[in-house]
C-alpha cells in the first residue's frame, strides 16, 4: 500500500538518501532500524511531505507523490496527510487544547465531521489508550507516556490507512516506553499498517513483520526480524547489532 | 498672533503662578498651602540686559509669517516683523537682540524661569496678562478676518453664520484658545461649530480643503494678509472684527525694562520706523494710526476702554473681564467635568484603534513569516516605514494629505487610523516574535493531521502566539492611551489637550495635573489587572 521508488535527497553536497526503494503492504508493521544519521527519520518524513526529496516517487495506495517542485505535489500531499497519520518523538500535542480537544481537532476542522459523532469516537479512542479519565485536562499536566498515548489517539481519530511512528519511545523512560509499546502492539494485532523508526530492538522483534536497516542513506539489509537479528548478512548490520549489545 | 489661550475669564495671582513653579516639590507634599510665596526676581531686568549686552527675546518660529519665520533664501536666517522689531528695541536699549526659540504657549513660563527678558510673539493684551506680566503699549493693532471658500455659494457674509442657509450650521476653524475662538463663542454661541487647530496655516488649509467639513476660518488679519497668496481658493468675508492689541511681555516687576520698551515703541511710532517695518510685511493699515498709549504707573498698558465697542452686535460693556478667582482644589469641581469628558475621548480613541492595530499587526507578522516573497518584502517595508516615522507626522499626513487626493476623513477617524497604523507596526513585531516562539513541531503535527497551512495558523499557531504576546501587547495598549495626546495636532481634544487648556486658563497646574494623572491611571490600571487575569487564566492550561 506504500511504495517508495529511488528516493534521493540531499542537503547541499550531502546525500542523505541515495535512491532508497521499499514497499509496505497493508497490515504490515515495518520497522526502520539503523545508526543515527543513517536517514531513517528523514525517509519516514518524506512519505507525508515533512521532508522534501529531489527525485524518485512515493505511492500511497493510488496517490502518487512526485518530488519537490513537480506538478501535483501539493494536492497529493493533502490527500496523503488525511490518510497517513504520524506520531512524533516529542508528541507535539497542542498545549492550548484539552486532551479530548486534541483528539477531535483534525476530524472536526479538517474532515468537517459532526462534533458529537467525533466526540463519541474520541472518547472511545481515549479509553482504548487507557486515558478516558483524562479527557478534560491540558497536555501539560500529563506524563510523557500519557502524552504519547494521546498523540496516538489523535492520529487514530483520522482513521488513517497507515501510521508513521518517528522514534515514539525515545523520549520516554522504560516504564512509559512499555505503556506506549503496549498500545502499538495492540494496534498491530488489529492489522494497522505501521512504519516505525525506532531504536527499540525488543519492539522490532516482538511486533515487526519486516525490518529495514538504513545506513548512510541506503538500505543495507531487509528481512524478517528473525532473519535480521539471528542471521545478519552484511557487515553493516552485524556492526550495528553488536554496537547495540555493547551499549 | 492670536494664539492667545483662554485666560481672561479666570485669574490666578502672579505670586501663585510663581510659587507653583518654584516650590513645586513642596507643593506636592502640602498642596495649596503656599499660595503666598514670594517673587523670584528682584526686578533688575534692564540692568542685566545692559550688563549682558543682549536683549533675549522669546518667540516660536512655528507660528510663522509675518511674525517670525525662516527666510526663503536661507532657512538659518530668521525674518519677520517681530524679528525687526526686536532688533529695533535692542538698538534703543543699546544692546544686541538675541532670539530664543520656545513653544509658543510656554514662552511666558520660559520668561518667568529667567530664560528670556521679553516675550515678543503676537501675545494679545488681556486683563489676565496685564495682571500677571508687564505688558507694553501695543506694537500692532490686529483685527480678525472671517474667511470662506470662493466656491461656497452659501457663505458670503457674517449673517450666513448667524442664520446659515439651509439650516446647516457652519463649521469654522480657529486656533485652539485663540482670540478668534473667544470671539465666536461670545458672539455666535452654539450657532456655529468650532474646530480647533494648533497652527495658523493649518486652520486656513483646513478651510480651503473642506477637511472634516470645515467651511471657514476666523483668522488674525495680519496672518491672512500675509498668507493670502498661498490660499487662492479662500476669500475674505465681511469687514475685520474683534480689534485687539499685540503687546510685549516682561516679568511683572521689571518695570524699568518695560518703561524702556514703551519708550522705544513710542519713538519708533513717532518717527515712522515702526510703520516702515509693518509696511514691509504688507500689514500696515489705517487701524495702526489709532494708538492706545495709556499706561499705569508701572508702565503697563491698560487697554482701550472703547476699543471693543466697534464689534458688531456689541451693545453693552464688555463683561469678559469679570474674574472668578480659582484656587486650590475647588477648581477640580469646576473643571473636572471637562477633563472627565476629554478622558472619554481618550478611551474611545484607544479602544477603537488598538483592536485594529492588533489585527493589522498580526496580518503583517503572518505575511512576513508565511507569505509569498513579494508580500514578505512589502510587509517588511510597511513595518519599517511606519515604525521609523513619528506618529505626529503620520497623523498630519493622514489628515491633510488624504483630502488632497479627494478622500475626506473626519478628525476622529483620521486619529483612529493614524494610531492604528502606527501601533500596528509594533504589534507586528511583537506577534512575529510570538509566532516564532511556537515550536516547529506544532506546525508539523498539524500538517501531518491534514491541516492546511492557513488552518494550522488559525487553529494552532496564532492562538498559542496570542497567549505569549498578552504582556507586551497590554504594555502597548497602555502606551497607546497616552499617545492619543498627539491627536490634538489634528484638532481632536482629548485628556492631555483639555488639561493644557484648563491648566493654562486657571493656573491650577498642580491640582488639575493630579486629576489628569488620576484619570490616566484609572484607564491603565484596570487594563493591567484585566490582562493579568487573562494571562493567568490562559496559563493555567500549562498546569492543570
Amino acid at each position: 500500500m506504500i511504495q517508495l521508488q529511488n528516493i534521493v535527497k540531499s542537503y547541499g553536497p550531502h546525500l542523505i538518501l541515495q535512491g532508497v526503494s521499499m514497499q509496505v503492504k497493508k497490515g504490515e508493521v515495518c520497522v526502520l532500524l539503523g545508526p543515527s544519521g543513517g536517514g531513517k527519520s528523514t525517509l519516514l518524513r518524506t512519505i507525508n511531505g515533512l521532508e522534501t526529496f529531489e527525485s524518485g516517487e512515493i505511492r500511497v495506495g493510488e496517490i502518487v507523490l512526485p518530488p519537490t517542485g513537480a506538478a501535483g505535489r501539493e494536492s497529493a500531499l493533502t490527500q496523503i496527510r488525511q490518510r497517513v497519520g504520524m506520531v512524533f518523538q516529542q508528541f507535539h500535542l497542542f498545549p492550548h487544547r484539552t486532551v479530548i480537544q486534541n483528539v477531535m481537532e483534525a476530524p472536526v476542522h479538517v474532515l468537517r465531521r459532526p462534533v458529537e459523532e467525533v466526540r463519541t469516537q474520541a472518547m472511545a479512542l481515549l479509553e482504548r489508550v487507557g486515558l478516558g479519565h483524562k479527557q478534560d485536562v491540558y497536555p501539560g499536566s500529563l506524563s510523557g507516556g500519557q502524552q504519547q498515548r494521546v498523540a496516538i489517539a489523535r492520529t487514530l481519530a483520522m482513521n488513517p490507512q497507515a501510521i508513521l511512528f518517528d522514534e515514539p519511545t525515545s523520549a520516554l523512560d522504560p516504564r512509559m516506553t512499555a505503556e506506549v509499546t503496549a498500545v502499538m502492539s495492540d494496534l498491530a494485532r488489529d492489522g494497522q499498517t505501521m512504519i516505525v523508526v525506532t531504536h527499540g530492538l525488543g519492539f522490532a522483534r516482538a511486533v515487526g513483520h519486516t525490518v529495514h536497516l538504513l545506513h548512510a542513506g541506503t538500505i543495507a539489509e531487509s528481512g524478517t526480524p528473525g532473519e535480521i537479528f539471528e542471521n545478519p548478512q552484511t557487515d553493516v548490520t552485524r556492526a550495528f547489532l553488536s554496537d547495540l549489545h555493547k551499549a | 498672533m492670536g494664539f492667545l489661550k483662554r485666560c481672561h475669564r479666570r485669574r490666578v495671582p502672579w505670586n501663585a503662578a510663581v510659587s507653583l513653579r518654584t516650590d513645586f516639590s513642596v507643593l506636592l507634599v502640602c498642596c495649596g498651602l503656599l499660595f503666598s510665596a514670594g517673587h523670584v526676581d528682584a526686578g533688575d531686568g534692564l540692568a542685566k540686559v545692559k550688563q549682558r549686552g543682549t536683549l533675549i527675546w522669546g518667540a516660536d518660529q512655528e507660528g510663522g509669517g509675518p511674525f517670525i519665520y525662516p527666510a526663503d533664501d536661507d532657512p538659518n536666517r530668521l525674518v519677520g516683523f517681530e524679528v525687526e522689531l526686536a532688533q529695533l528695541l535692542a538698538e534703543s536699549l543699546g544692546v544686541r537682540s538675541q532670539f530664543q526659540q520656545g513653544q509658543w504657549d510656554k514662552l511666558p513660563d520660559l520668561m518667568s524661569r529667567g530664560d528670556l527678558d521679553i516675550v515678543l510673539n503676537g501675545y494679545e493684551w488681556t486683563p489676565v496678562r496685564a495682571e500677571r506680566y508687564g505688558v507694553s503699549i501695543p506694537y500692532y493693532i490686529y483685527e480678525l478676518q472671517l474667511l470662506g471658500r470662493k466656491d461656497d455659494p452659501t457663505f458670503n457674509s457674517w449673517n450666513d453664520l448667524f442664520e446659515p442657509p439651509g439650516g446647516r450650521k457652519k463649521r469654522i476653524a480657529v486656533l485652539g484658545g485663540a482670540a478668534a475662538e473667544d470671539y465666536l463663542r461670545k458672539h455666535l454661541g452654539d450657532r456655529v461649530e468650532i474646530a480647533l487647530f494648533e497652527g495658523v496655516s493649518d486652520a486656513m488649509r483646513g478651510a480651503e480643503l473642506n477637511v472634516d467639513g470645515i467651511d471657514g476660518n476666523l483668522q488674525d488679519l495680519p496672518i491672512w494678509t500675509f498668507y493670502e497668496p498661498g490660499f487662492p481658493k479662500l476669500k475674505a468675508i465681511g469687514d475685520p472684527v474683534g480689534r485687539g492689541f499685540y503687546v510685549v511681555l516682561t516679568r511683572k516687576d521689571d518695570t524699568e525694562l518695560l518703561q524702556a520698551i514703551n519708550t522705544a515703541i513710542f519713538e519708533a511710532l513717532q518717527d515712522g520706523r515702526l510703520r516702515r517695518i509693518l509696511s514691509r510685511y504688507r500689514i500696515w493699515n489705517e487701524t495702526q494710526s489709532l494708538r492706545g498709549l495709556e499706561t499705569n504707573l508701572q508702565g503697563s498698558f491698560i487697554g482701550l476702554p472703547h476699543a471693543r465697542s466697534e464689534e458688531p452686535g456689541e451693545t453693552e460693556e464688555v463683561d469678559e473681564e469679570t474674574y472668578v478667582p480659582v484656587r486650590g482644589f475647588g477648581v477640580i469641581w469646576q473643571r473636572g467635568g471637562l477633563l472627565a469628558k476629554a478622558a472619554g475621548m481618550t478611551v474611545l480613541l484607544a479602544v477603537t484603534a488598538m483592536p485594529l492595530a492588533i489585527l493589522i499587526g498580526l496580518l503583517m507578522a503572518l505575511l512576513r513569516l508565511y507569505g509569498p516573497a513579494l508580500a514578505r518584502s512589502l510587509a517588511t517595508i510597511y513595518v519599517e516605514l511606519i515604525r521609523g516615522t513619528p506618529l505626529v507626522l503620520q497623523l498630519y499626513v493622514l489628515f491633510f494629505l488624504l483630502p488632497e487626493i479627494g478622500l475626506k476623513v473626519n478628525a476622529f477617524w483620521a486619529a483612529v487610523a493614524g494610531l492604528a497604523l502606527n501601533y500596528s507596526a509594533y504589534e507586528a513585531e511583537i506577534y512575529r516574535a510570538g509566532l516564532q516562539a511556537i515550536p516547529r513541531g506544532q506546525m508539523e503535527a498539524a500538517q501531518a493531521l491534514g491541516f492546511s497551512q492557513w488552518l494550522a495558523l488559525r487553529r494552532i499557531i496564532v492562538p498559542q502566539a496570542t497567549r505569549l504576546v498578552i504582556p507586551p501587547v497590554t504594555n502597548d495598549f497602555i502606551a497607546l492611551f497616552k499617545d492619543t495626546a498627539v491627536c490634538s495636532v489634528i484638532t481632536v481634544v482629548e485628556l492631555s489637550k483639555e488639561y493644557y487648556i484648563q491648566a493654562r486658563s486657571t493656573g491650577a497646574i498642580v491640582e488639575l495635573g493630579l486629576l489628569t494623572a488620576l484619570l490616566y491611571l484609572a484607564m491603565s490600571y484596570p487594563l493591567s489587572l484585566l490582562a493579568g487575569r487573562l494571562e493567568k487564566r490562559l496559563m493555567t492550561e500549562r498546569r492543570t
